[in-house]
Formats: structure tokens, C-alpha cells, sequence
């Protein structure tokens, strides 16, 4: 693999850090430069601020008037200016007094004007041969109606060597401190992702038959350890999933397994023994009986899967709960009358939902049909329609023997059975109740079962009456 | 009466070909499409059973060219996949009636009937069997000049199965005809099973002659010979 600094996180976040790290150096730098260079600048004008006190004093006026300067040390004279001053004097009027010869003439400025009074601040200026000067202007009173301008310069080029020495430094330091801080930061986040690559490893390593193992968790709290439970939860999701299926699996084939066993069974033995026209068409009568539980078992799997596979078509239309109610009392009520049941109907019969009659009314039939199973001769099965604000409310209450809490949670899986062999017996293949709950979720409604202590059950399908878009 | 069967199954298409020979049709039984379609083409049957997972050219495909050649011969088709779209695409394709596999033979036979128009009796006539009189215009029955009392539903039981009377009807044939259920995963075996011993209990139990009898794995008949 080509390896590319932007390719990986953690050279992503290196170089991340690195640029706004140098960014924000640079400008500290510049910050830095720009008052070290006004500091510089400050020292040099204060400089020049004693150094025209010094002059002053030097200079005065002969009887004419005219101006002497009574020493000229300090003064740049000759050759390279490196130390000394160079010194224009100006009258008030504008004109030259005097001029250090070491200019030839060239001039510290323009011609002071009448504005000029007071003290000046330092300026910078450049003469024509590139040389850079530090300029101080200052009226100086020389008596009563007598003043002049005297205007001071030094050498600026000391103070830019010392400027660019400094910018130098920063330039070279800056980009080592950079460099260094992302070398430091790289192997940082290397370490500090260190565990990604462990899960990654780790999660590479779980496959279908392993989905017990889970990801080590170092820090819970972190962000790696939120991505790491994250993970987990996902495979303990994931694990459940596929136990239910290779449950489902098991069981389906368990479930079709048995009428075949059946069928070879009782057509072996069968053969085998004499018998008359009658005896022969009872057994060809009970592989007849055992290939129709085949066939229905397979078409109840097909529905399941159409509605797994969410291709089931769903026709909405206004119902009455409680008249849908009634209809699926209605298709049932021999079977309670056979066993002396009372079956019933009860609560509000204005509620109505937005629904498959065909679709719940199964749900309905698949509850009602367990109900009337598992109650007792002479027992009661009420179904009882509550308007519970947005939601609806159809509970079917049974005064069977109510169901174990260890099997509360399962009892809506496929083929789960509470009593295995009694529920063969009572015929059905443990899907009516995964299949009531199918047909409830598709409404967006959900389906629950309660156990109160008094005995029975309750199943409690509460739908939305504003039917939700799916 | 011809009927053409064409079905790939050799099982299937042994056991529909004796059950149909013994209930007086000859059948011509074409075991691939291409054989189907031949036969089709070059007579004329009363009735084509036509299975639609065929080898080779599939039922659909064979109806279709079929009725793109102007044959008018009503098809039955037998279909494995119990599916809406399956359906409709075969009905749409021309064919008369569909029957979702596994099936039951009595039900078949009852498909044929109603597509050969064959024993459709005017329905407001009354129907007889031995003593046993039903009149469908006023809903009342009467057993040796004994007037039974039944409920609506033990009623329409009782007038399928005298509509279908000498033959088996299959426990699925009553949820859809009588109980126009059409959720095949609706567990009505039960109810069925109740409301025929009702029935039995009434129209029955008072008289020396039996005339509902269970088939034991198949369904049930009203019949005066219990064979």
C-alpha cells in the first residue's frame, strides 16, 4: 500500500495540528518582529533625544546673530558612519545654518515648515546611496525671538542588522519547532490510536461462528471505548440474530421433519401388514392427514417469508376494532361453545384504526384461537377495545394458566412453544403468535403480553390510530 | 370429454392422470412444454391442466403462444408459488383458473367441473339426495318429510356439500367457499371440524341412513354410499 499522509487518520490529524500550529507561530512571529522592531526603534530615538540635548548645548550666537557651534564632538566626520551624529540646523524661516560635511549636501529631509514645533518623533529615511537614517527634529530657543530647528541623524543600519538577525532565528526556529511538534504529535496519535488497530485487527477476526467474542475495551468512557461498545452492542445484536435463526432453522426443519417421519413411518409399517381395503385406506388416511400439516406448515413458513422479505401488500381501510372484534369472535365461537367458553366482546365501539382487516383480523383469530385453547372448559375469553388517546387498544384476556415468565420473552418466536408436547397435540406449529405479532408490527403498532397474578393472560395489542407511513 | 395434462412431475402426473381417468375424462399427458404446446396445437381438447414450472418452455410461455394463436380452449394452471404477482401474471397471460400446489384432488376435480360448466345446476332448484331435500331459494331443509332447523352457517355447509354431493370437499375448499376466509394460515381446520359434527348431529343422528361421512386426511362427502 502506497502510503499518503492524508490517507490515514492519524497523518490526517498530524497534518492537521502541524498547519495550525505553524500558522499560529507565524503570526506570534510577526507580532514579535513588529514590537521588537518599534523597541528598537524606541531606544534609538531616545538616544537621539539626548544626543540633540548635547548639541544644544553646544550651540549659540554671536553678536550679529549669526550661529556657532562651539564643539563638534560626538559629530560624524569623515569616512564611515558608524558611530556620531550627523547635524542640520535650520532658522525658523527655512533657511540652512548648518550641515555636517559628511552629508555633501544631502539633505535629512525636507525643508522644515512653519510647522514645525516642539519636539518631532523619530522618523526613518533613506539618503540616495541606500544608507538608512533615524531623524530627530527640535526647536530649540536660543534667547528671545531666536530659534532654530536642529535636526539630528544616526545611523539606522546597526538596528536592521540586529532586526534580521532576530527574523533569521525565528525563521529557522520555527519550522524545527513545527517539525518537531509534528514528529511528537504523529508518534502521539500513533499511540493514542493504537487501540484502533487492535479492534480492527480483532474485529477482522470475528466471522459467523464467533460471535461471542467481543472487542477489549480499555477506556469505556473515551471516544474509542463509546466506538468499541458501539461495536459490541452491535455484535450482541447481531449474535442474537443469528441464534434466532439458527433456532428458526432448527426448529422449522424439526417441525417439517415430523410429518415426513410420520408419513415413512406408517407407510413402512403398513405394507408390511396384512390388511383389508378398510385398514389400508385409514393408513393412506393419516399420511393423507400428516402431508396436509406439511402443506400448511410450508404455506404459514411462506407467508413469513413474503413478510420478511416486506412483500406483503397491505390495503388500508377504516376499522372498527371492535366490530373486527366481533367477526373474529364470530368465526371462533363454536370452539368456545365446545368447551362452554363465554367469549366476548367489550369496551368502546368507536375506535377505529387505519388497517388490513384481512391482516389484523388474523392477529385477532391467531389470539383469540390460543385463548380459547388454553382456557379452561367453562372458562372465559373477553376481548375488550380501549380508546387510549392516539393509541388503540384491542386486550385479549384469557383465564387459561397464564404463561411462565422464564417463556414470557420467547413465546412471540417462531415455533416456540411453552409445553412441548402438549401444544402438538393441540395442533399448530408454534407460528400463530409470531404471526398475530407480524401482522401487529406492520400496523406500527406493537403487541404485549401480561400475566397478572390473579391468573391468565393478556394479550395487549396497542396500535396507532393515525397510521403511520411506513 | 379430452383434457390435456401437462405436468413434468412423473408422481403428480400418474396419480391426476388415474384420478381424472376414473372420473371419466380421457386425458392426454404431455410430460414437457414443448410436447403440451405440440399436442395444443394440433387438436382440440375440452380443458388444458397446465403446470407453470415446466423444463425447457414454462407453462406461462406456452398459454401465451397458445393464445396468441387464437386458441380458446380453457387452461387451468398449476402453480408452486403462491404469490399475488404469479397469479395476476397468469391470469393476465389468458389462463382461466389457477390452483396454488400442494392441492387437493378433490379440489381439482371441482375446478374442472366449474370450468367445463358441468354440474351447475340452476341454483334456485332444489336439491335432493335420498330423503334428504334442500331448497336454496327459501333456505330450508327437510329429512323424510322432518323439517331440520340449522344455523346460517351449518346451512351453507350443508348446500356445498349437496352442490358437491357423491365427492369429496376438502377442508380447504370450505374456508374459502363457505367461510370466504382467504388467509390459507387461518386455523379454521377446527371450526370446520365442529360445525360438520353440528351438522352431522342434526342431519344425521335421527335417521338410519348416514349421508355426511369424513374421508379420513382428505376432507368430507355427502353421499349416500359411504365408499
Amino acid at each position: 500500500m502506497k502510503w499518503h499522509p492524508r490517507a490515514t487518520l492519524r497523518g490526517r490529524l498530524t497534518l492537521h495540528y502541524a498547519s495550525l500550529l505553524a500558522a499560529a507561530l507565524l503570526l506570534y512571529a510577526v507580532g514579535v518582529s513588529a514590537y521588537f522592531l518599534h523597541n528598537l526603534r524606541e531606544q534609538l530615538d531616545s538616544g537621539l533625544d539626548r544626543d540633540v540635548e548635547t548639541v544644544e548645548g553646544m550651540l549659540s550666537t554671536d553678536a550679529g546673530g549669526s550661529l556657532l557651534i562651539n564643539s563638534h564632538e560626538g559629530e560624524a566626520m569623515h569616512g564611515e558612519l558608524k558611530r556620531g551624529y550627523l547635524l542640520e540646523v535650520w532658522s525658523m524661516d527655512g533657511n540652512l545654518l548648518y550641515r555636517s560635511e559628511w552629508l555633501h549636501g544631502q539633505a535629512l529631509g525636507p525643508v522644515p515648515g512653519g510647522s514645525v514645533s516642539g519636539r518631532q518623533p523619530g522618523h526613518s529615511l533613506q539618503l540616495p546611496s541606500g544608507l538608512r537614517l533615524r531623524t530627530l527634529s527640535r526647536v530649540h530657543h536660543m534667547g528671545k525671538n531666536n530659534a532654530v530647528v536642529v535636526r539630528l541623524a544616526v545611523n539606522e543600519e546597526p538596528l536592521w542588522e540586529e532586526f534580521w538577525e532576530m527574523v533569521s532565528m525565528l525563521a529557522i526556529g520555527l519550522p524545527v519547532a513545527v517539525l518537531l511538534v509534528a514528529f511528537s504529535g504523529y508518534l502521539l496519535a500513533a499511540r493514542v490510536l493504537k487501540p484502533v488497530d487492535a479492534m480492527a485487527h480483532r474485529a477482522s477476526q470475528i466471522t459467523a461462528e464467533q460471535l461471542n467474542e467481543r472487542l477489549h475495551i480499555e477506556n469505556p468512557d473515551d471516544e474509542l471505548g463509546q466506538l468499541g461498545t458501539a461495536f459490541n452492542n452491535a455484535l450482541a445484536r447481531l449474535e442474537h440474530s443469528f441464534e434466532q435463526l439458527r433456532r428458526f432453522t432448527a426448529d422449522a426443519s424439526h417441525e417439517l421433519r415430523t410429518p415426513l417421519t410420520a408419513i415413512q413411518s406408517v407407510g413402512e409399517v403398513s405394507l408390511g401388514m396384512p390388511g383389508d381395503a378398510n385398514y389400508y385406506r385409514d393408513v393412506i388416511g393419516s399420511m393423507l392427514e400428516e402431508a396436509n400439516r406439511l402443506a400448511r406448515l410450508v404455506d404459514s413458513l411462506l407467508t413469513m417469508a413474503r413478510a420478511d422479505a416486506g412483500r406483503v401488500q397491505i390495503n388500508r381501510a377504516t376499522v372498527n376494532l371492535y366490530d373486527l372484534s366481533q367477526q373474529s369472535c364470530a368465526l371462533l365461537e363454536v370452539l368456545a361453545e365446545e368447551k362452554q367458553q363465554s367469549l366476548q366482546t367489550t369496551g368502546d365501539g368507536s375506535v377505529s384504526v387505519m388497517a388490513d382487516p384481512t391482516i389484523l383480523g388474523q392477529a385477532l383469530v391467531n389470539l383469540i384461537h390460543n385463548a380459547v385453547k388454553f382456557s379452561p372448559e367453562e372458562g372465559s375469553v373477553t376481548l375488550r377495545i380501549v380508546d387510549a388517546g392516539k393509541d388503540a387498544i384491542v386486550e385479549i384476556h384469557d383465564s387459561g394458566p397464564g404463561i411462565a415468565p422464564e417463556h414470557r420473552a420467547q413465546i412471540f418466536e417462531r415455533f416456540y412453544r411453552v409445553d412441548k408436547a402438549r401444544a402438538r397435540e393441540a395442533g399448530g406449529a408454534g407460528l400463530g403468535l409470531s404471526i398475530a405479532q407480524w401482522a401487529v408490527n406492520i400496523h406500527s403498532g406493537t403487541i404485549e403480553l401480561e400475566c397478572p397474578p390473579r391468573g391468565g393472560s393478556i394479550f395487549r395489542i396497542r396500535l396507532p390510530k393515525q397510521s403511520v407511513v411506513m | 370429454v379430452e383434457i390435456l395434462l401437462v405436468e413434468d412431475e412423473t408422481k403428480v402426473g400418474s396419480a391426476l392422470s388415474a384420478g381424472l381417468r376414473a372420473e371419466g375424462y380421457d386425458i392426454v399427458w404431455a410430460q414437457t412444454g414443448e410436447e403440451g404446446f405440440f399436442h395444443a396445437s394440433s387438436r382440440s381438447f375440452d380443458l388444458i391442466i397446465l403446470d407453470v414450472m415446466l423444463p425447457g418452455r414454462d407453462g406461462i410461455e406456452v398459454l401465451g403462444t397458445l393464445r396468441k394463436n387464437g386458441d380458446k380452449t380453457p387452461v387451468l394452471l398449476l402453480t408452486a408459488k403462491d404469490a399475488i404477482e404469479d397469479r395476476v401474471l397468469g391470469l393476465d397471460t389468458g389462463a382461466d383458473d389457477y390452483l396454488v400446489k400442494p392441492f387437493a384432488f378433490a379440489e381439482l376435480g371441482a375446478r374442472i367441473r366449474a370450468l367445463l360448466r358441468r354440474n351447475q345446476a340452476d341454483p334456485s332448484t332444489t336439491l335432493s339426495i335420498a330423503e334428504l331435500m334442500i331448497d336454496p331459494l327459501r333456505r330450508t331443509v327437510v329429512r323424510e318429510g322432518q323439517r331440520i332447523e340449522l344455523t346460517a352457517r351449518e346451512y351453507e355447509l350443508l348446500e356445498y356439500l349437496a352442490r358437491h354431493h357423491g365427492r369429496v370437499v376438502s377442508r380447504d375448499m370450505l374456508a374459502r367457499d363457505v367461510w370466504r376466509e382467504v388467509a390459507r394460515a387461518t386455523p379454521l381446520d377446527n371450526v370446520i371440524d365442529v360445525h360438520i359434527a353440528r351438522l352431522r348431529r342434526k342431519v344425521d343422528d335421527p335417521f338410519a341412513t348416514k349421508l355426511l361421512h369424513t374421508v379420513r386426511g382428505v376432507g368430507f362427502t355427502l353421499s349416500e354410499d359411504p365408499s
